[in-house]
């Protein structure tokens, strides 16, 4: 393994726990994400793999180097700003020229190394301006340039697309997912947007309070989530949960009844919005719930339910137009699209 | 903005100048007019210049090494100032330690107190060290009062550049001192300039500490004044044509940096 995380605790002084016995283990060319709601200790993970922080106890290998109290300058590896960090002084091209200005390249090599990495990120156009006159897409390219064009083993990048506007942010997305084909580098990418993670990673370290949750292909961990907090963080809607009791392998809570395969007492049920299947009222196995609320999202139709105060939501294509709010629906829940929580620890049971 | 306040406006501007400018220029005549014109009990507007004190005060008296003294001391104590002062703001700028706002608020207390108060322990301070009427003396006395604005002021300067820039250079393979030397400094070059300025200025000016601990080597141009008041007299032309020079270097410096000074300030006031 390239990369591996060993029993790694990270504490700050004001004694808050921000990473707590992580272990992790990747290979390079990997394009790792490491995913999680504020405060999960995603972005104190990366910053303990660049150097940045040192970590309270455990160790960080590279290579199988110990790496652990390395300064950042000799780890071989980049990184990429959220506020992307220019040096506002330089113009576009000192910027991505310093790293080689610190290695002391000669200027021919310099001149065509950040010529080649400003075409591949197409800011050639830019390159004598300073900082302050780029746009945001332009200086996070800048930013990204300067952390690949010295090669490092690992390009690392904090929340890179977060301080730009929405269709920005889908167009570097899909460019970084370019750049990680072509550079066939290791990039490390943290974010709290589960899409982000889905669309990039090769692989997603999804974090919770400091914790490792689940650590999969980005389809394992939408098909199989680890627990209910990662069946609730990744798709939009989220996955409904609803909380009941299985009895005599029945699932039941409030009008929602369907056959169950786990353990009997208290379970959490996980079914996504769009596996839901509307059916004829009356017919096998499907069961009468209240239409709430329509929402069209084209091409798409959100439908959702209220059922004992807690709301159910249906992703469908079909033409809904006919359906009005407060208008009964059946719904089948399909037994193979069925996941089975721990109602007290919210572990995955199946 | 409506024009009746408009007129307000310019016309306590025109007082405010009139206040600050008059003695100057009243100075600046004084350094072109005989003994005779100078002395006239009704104020003399037109004259007869001569250039005569300039020459009897600084050639004839031996000032000129003054004005070498004083630009020794101020720049000696600027740079002392800075080198000394710049990397403790950036500390207090970039890390968190038990204890930080006391220690910040006590570089500031060290210009609190009356510099008179001050004096005498510095000069039996300097004394036991064998510093007194030596030049190091006043350079070590200016940068002790000029070492506290540095802090404060470049705190804010420091404050004002995102740590990420020092996080992005260690990142690039510069080491902490690295990023600071060589990153950090030059983006806050306009922050060190406006200090820097200020710091020359009030070491410029200085007279009480100069007075105390110099009196004949190493004299400063502010303590050079009190030696025309003779005792047959004060010879205000010689001392009007000290006082002028003296001002010049100030008026010069601060001209070229005015936008930054007032911006330096500024940031000083809110951020420190």
């Amino acid at each position: 393994m390239a990369v591996s995380f060993r029993e790694v605790t990270k504490r700050f002084a004001d004694g808050t726990t921000a990473l707590d016995r992580l272990n992790l283990e990747f290979d390079l060319g990997e394009f790792i994400v490491l995913l999680g709601p504020s405060g999960s200790g995603k972005t104190t993970a990366c910053r303990l793999l660049a150097g940045l922080e040192t970590p309270s106890d455990g160790r960080i290998e590279l290579n199988g180097q110990d790496i652990t109290s390395l300064p950042p300058r000799l780890r071989g590896i980049g990184m990429v700003f959220q506020n992307y960090a220019l040096y506002s002084h330089k113009s576009v091209f000192e910027n991505i020229a310093y790293p080689l200005r610190i290695r002391k390249d000669g200027a021919a090599d310099v001149e065509r190394r950040v010529k080649s990495i400003a075409e591949l990120l197409q800011i050639q156009p830019y390159l004598h301006r300073k900082p302050a006159q780029l746009s945001g897409g332009q200086a996070q390219r800048v930013a990204v340039a300067r952390a690949l064009v010295w090669e490092p083993t690992i390009c690392l990048m904090d929340e890179p697309l977060s301080n730009l506007d929405a269709l920005l942010r889908l167009h570097m997305r899909t460019e970084l997912n370019r750049l990680h084909r072509s550079l066939d580098k290791t990039f490390v990418f943290v974010t709290h947007d589960q899409e982000e993670a889905m669309t990039l990673a090769t692989r997603i370290a999804v974090l919770k309070d400091g914790k490792l949750v689940q650590f999969d292909e980005p389809r394992a961990i939408y098909r199989r989530p680890a627990n209910r907090f990662v069946a609730e963080f990744m798709g939009r809607p989220a996955m409904n949960t609803i909380d009941g009791t299985v009895e005599d392998g029945v699932f039941r809570a409030g009008d929602i009844v369907c056959p169950a395969e786990c353990p009997e007492g208290p379970v959490t049920l996980g079914i996504r919005p769009e596996q839901i299947e509307l059916a004829e009222q009356g017919a096998g196995g499907a069961m009468a719930l209240v239409l709430d609320v329509k929402e069209l999202i084209e091409p798409e139709t959100l439908l959702i339910f209220q059922n004992r105060g807690n709301s159910l939501t249906i992703r469908t294509q079909r033409d809904c137009d006919g359906l009005r709010p407060g208008q009964p629906l059946g719904l089948r829940f399909p037994r193979e699209a069925l996941h089975y929580f721990d109602a007290r620890t919210g572990e995955r049971l199946r | 903005m409506s024009k009746p306040y408009k007129i307000l406006a310019v016309g306590i501007l025109a007082c405010v100048l009139v206040v600050a400018l008059t003695p100057y220029l009243w100075i600046l005549l004084a350094s072109f007019k005989g003994r005779l014109d100078i002395l006239s009990p009704v104020p003399r507007w037109f004259f007869t210049p001569t250039l005569d004190n300039y020459p009897a005060v600084f050639i004839g008296k031996d000032y000129l090494p003054l004005v070498f003294n004083s630009l020794i001391i101020s720049t000696a104590s600027t740079v002392l100032s800075i080198c000394v002062g710049a990397p403790a703001a950036y500390v207090f700028a970039r890390t968190d330690f038990p204890g930080k706002e006391d220690l910040f608020f006590f570089f500031l207390t060290t210009r609190m107190a009356p510099p008179i108060s001050i004096a005498v322990p510095l000069f039996m301070f300097f004394t036991v060290l064998g510093l007194t009427d030596t030049i190091y003396s006043v350079v070590i006395a200016h940068t002790s009062f000029n070492l506290s604005l540095v802090v404060w002021m470049m705190r804010g300067f420091f404050a004002e550049i995102p740590k990420e820039i020092d996080e992005a250079a260690m990142m690039d393979g510069r080491s902490k001192l690295g990023a600071f030397v060589r990153v950090i400094v030059p983006m806050a070059a306009p922050g060190l300039a406006a200090t820097s300025v200020l710091c020359f200025i009030l070491s410029w000016n200085e007279f009480l500490y100069a007075f105390i601990l110099v009196a004949f080597e190493g004299r400063p141009l502010t303590v050079g004044i009190p030696g025309l008041i003779t005792p047959h007299g004060t010879l205000w032309g010689q001392v009007a044509a000290v006082a002028v020079v003296a001002t010049l270097p100030i008026l010069v410096f601060t001209f070229l940096v005015q936008k930054h000074l007032v911006r330096g300030l500024t940031f000083g006031a809110v951020k420190g």
